[in-house]
């Protein structure tokens, strides 16, 4: 006899009955803004016409992560929604007061895993800003360089995935073929595929060698050639447009008050981005442009991230350009607040001193100290507010995280969308579960 | 390149651990020099601004709790603030005004961004919800009452945000511990027939769990 034949799953599973009771109950009681019955001028009644309360997630692979939608249907149309997230919580911020501020940055590769840089970059600014840390030029224009990759491919993921919850397989294949490009690239330059952990507060670990700088280089001579093929086929394919066309529009004072963030935002025609609101790194120094629509639908957004890759090809390859002549350390020069060379650790009592300094108490940012510092992530605004004590470790960290304010949007996008395009419209606000459960 | 000796030792001690500079901080942004903002909130709410601390560039208002969602509706319909960036609770783990919510809001056509910080006591940790002004702030401050304990009176929908509602604790105040309360969060059970796992960290509390790799026992065999 199997085991779920003998398995009484009606006990087991029964964990959280006040949880979904809270759902459910919320679902009920939300006003609706969607017309009760869209037909309710007197034609004939729509055969369609029946309510179900509907769960999808938070196992379910079109939500992208561990999502979990309660929506209330009237036919095809989605009534009400009711975003459950949490499923994902590990807790980061509480985990951050225990840590010392260096300990923290391989979590930060665990929150938006499409693209682990930005989140170390994120992080290390942050902490670089409540500490008053100043960072050696050449650190800041490999931090950049390596940013802007995670954000191609980050949105090479979001282009795979959500064409292929549009039916189209192929595409999801070459865009994972030039993500293995750039997993390379980030395996020869920071040591790892994924979660690479390469930056350091006070600069980077490692410098990019001419073997990371050819790979780099050749991948922005690949990448145009493979994103024009990708344009040539899917900017005036008939099927993706009409998919994408008017879904889920958000107007720009909807945009604003619900405080969509990233290329959600600029989809709707709002000229935000923290790399021009407020220049961190080297932003200031190189030349982009910054797409920008106005339709506020689904196709807005796709045609701002294909846009967005390019220009992060232009940034690239500036930035390689920049790095071949600029020379100089890429850790700040101080004990205090960044790690000593290897070289200094294994051939000096000092730099092993300062090592372990450095690992047992780390940096300590000055007591009552506290400071917001944001990127622009592929997903939006990533920030962090630290508070410190004058410890080794914050005394509060809050992140601030694209994607958690993008799903408070995407539950407002969902109400009176039909069923089948909700998970066209997961896919359009780029959500990751992992950074907004934190 | 491991062989080669460093020539000199570059590395030193600073004696003190300086006060990294209020606006000279090498990160400070333009965007956070909002003191005309703040003149305005003072000229606005005179005593009601109680605080402006300044540091790295940034300026954050302590105001009255009670008057948030005035000067909220005042930076948003008079100064164009109009953009809520973040919200987020505290646990200062004081005797008094233990807990505090901070504000990150932006004018994006001016681009300036200003924190604005309110603080609560213990017994009633209560906050006027913001929701009104900014309907962006509806998860955040639901974030924070998850976390914290923070009431945000006015809020139409305050149900916890990642936690279930069967939790009963708050786990980013201070005294909660890392590790959890073992029973606080029944989990599914590690092995199809298991009981519900109630101590998310069994080890770390002194007992070891069943692995779900284990066999499990048939009814034949007993």
């Amino acid at each position: 006899m199997s085991i779920i034949q003998t398995t009484d799953f009606k006990e087991t599973l029964k964990f959280w009955p006040r949880h979904n009771e809270a759902i459910y109950r919320r679902l009920e009681s939300k006003h609706s803004w969607i017309e009760e019955n869209p037909h309710g001028d007197g034609s004939p009644v729509d055969p369609l016409h029946n309510e179900m309360v509907l769960n999808i997630g938070p196992q379910h692979p079109a939500t992208h992560g561990v999502l979990r939608c309660a929506v209330q249907l009237d036919g095809e149309t989605i009534q009400k929604s009711v975003l459950d997230i949490g499923y994902l919580h590990r807790g980061m911020e509480k985990l951050a007061e225990s840590k010392t501020y260096q300990e923290f940055m391989p979590y930060t590769d665990r929150m938006d895993y499409l693209s682990p840089y930005s989140n170390n970059v994120a992080w290390c600014l942050a902490v670089e800003k409540v500490a008053g840390i100043e960072v050696p030029e050449r650190a800041q224009w490999i931090r950049m360089m390596m940013s802007e990759l995670a954000r191609i491919s980050a949105h090479l993921l979001w282009m795979g995935v959500g064409l292929m919850d549009a039916g189209a397989v192929s595409v999801f294949l070459w865009a994972f073929q030039l993500r293995e490009d750039l997993y390379a690239i980030f395996d020869e330059v920071a040591g790892a595929r994924l979660t690479v952990s390469h930056s350091r507060i006070g600069g980077v670990v490692t410098d990019v060698d001419d073997t990371g700088m050819a790979m780099i280089r050749e991948f922005t001579e690949t990448f145009p050639v493979a994103h024009a093929g990708w344009i040539k086929l899917l900017n005036r394919n008939r099927i993706w447009i009409d998919r994408n066309v008017g879904i889920g529009v958000m107007t720009k004072e909807d945009a604003i008050s619900r405080g969509m963030t990233g290329p959600n935002l600029r989809g709707s025609g709002i000229q935000h981005d923290i790399r021009r609101f407020e220049p961190y790194l080297k932003y200031d120094e190189v030349d982009f442009n910054i797409p920008l629509r106005e339709e506020g639908d689904a196709l807005a957004r796709y045609f701002i991230r294909m846009e967005e890759m390019m220009e992060s090809i232009k940034i690239v390859r500036q930035c390689l350009d920049k790095l071949q002549t600029l020379k100089g350390p890429i850790r700040a020069n101080d004990a205090k607040h960044s790690y000593p060379s290897k070289d200094e650790v294994y051939y000096s009592m000092e730099g092993l001193i300062h090592d372990f300094m450095y690992t047992d108490t780390g940096t300590c940012p000055p007591k009552g100290g506290a400071s917001y510092h944001a990127i622009e992530a592929p997903k939006g605004e990533l920030g962090f507010y630290i508070e410190s004590d004058g410890t080794g470790s914050p005394a509060r960290v809050k992140m601030n995280t694209p994607s958690f304010t993008n799903l408070q949007g995407l539950e407002h996008l969902l109400e009176g969308a039909l069923m089948g395009d909700m998970v066209i419209l997961i896919g359009t606000v780029d959500p990751v579960l992992g950074e907004s459960d934190k | 390149m491991a062989t080669k000796q460093p020539r000199t030792l570059s590395f030193h001690f600073q004696p003190a651990d300086s006060a990294a500079g209020d606006d000279a901080n090498p990160h400070a942004k333009k965007t956070t020099l909002v003191d005309d903002t703040v003149a305005a909130l003072k000229q606005e709410f005179g005593d009601d601004v109680l605080e402006v601390v300044q540091y790295a560039g940034e300026r954050t208002v302590r105001v009255t709790t009670a008057r948030i969602v005035d000067i909220c509706r005042f930076l948003r319909d008079n100064l164009g603030f109009t953009y809520l960036c973040d919200l987020g609770g505290g646990d200062r783990f004081t005797e008094d005004e233990r807990f505090e919510v901070h504000y990150n809001i932006v004018n994006m056509d001016a681009g300036k961004r200003i924190r604005i910080k309110v603080r609560t006591e213990e017994e009633s940790p209560v906050v006027p919800s913001v929701t009104s002004v900014f309907p962006a702030a509806d998860w955040n401050e639901r974030e924070a009452w998850d976390m914290f304990g923070i009431r945000f009176e006015g809020h139409e929908d305050l149900r916890r945000m990642f936690m279930p509602e069967d939790f009963e604790y708050h786990p980013l105040r201070k005294e909660f511990p890392l590790l959890g309360i073992p029973g606080s969060l029944p989990l599914p059970p590690q092995v199809p027939t298991g009981e519900l796992t109630l101590d998310p960290f069994p080890r770390a509390h002194g007992s070891i769990p069943p692995n779900s790799f284990d066999e499990v026992e048939s009814e034949e065999e007993n």
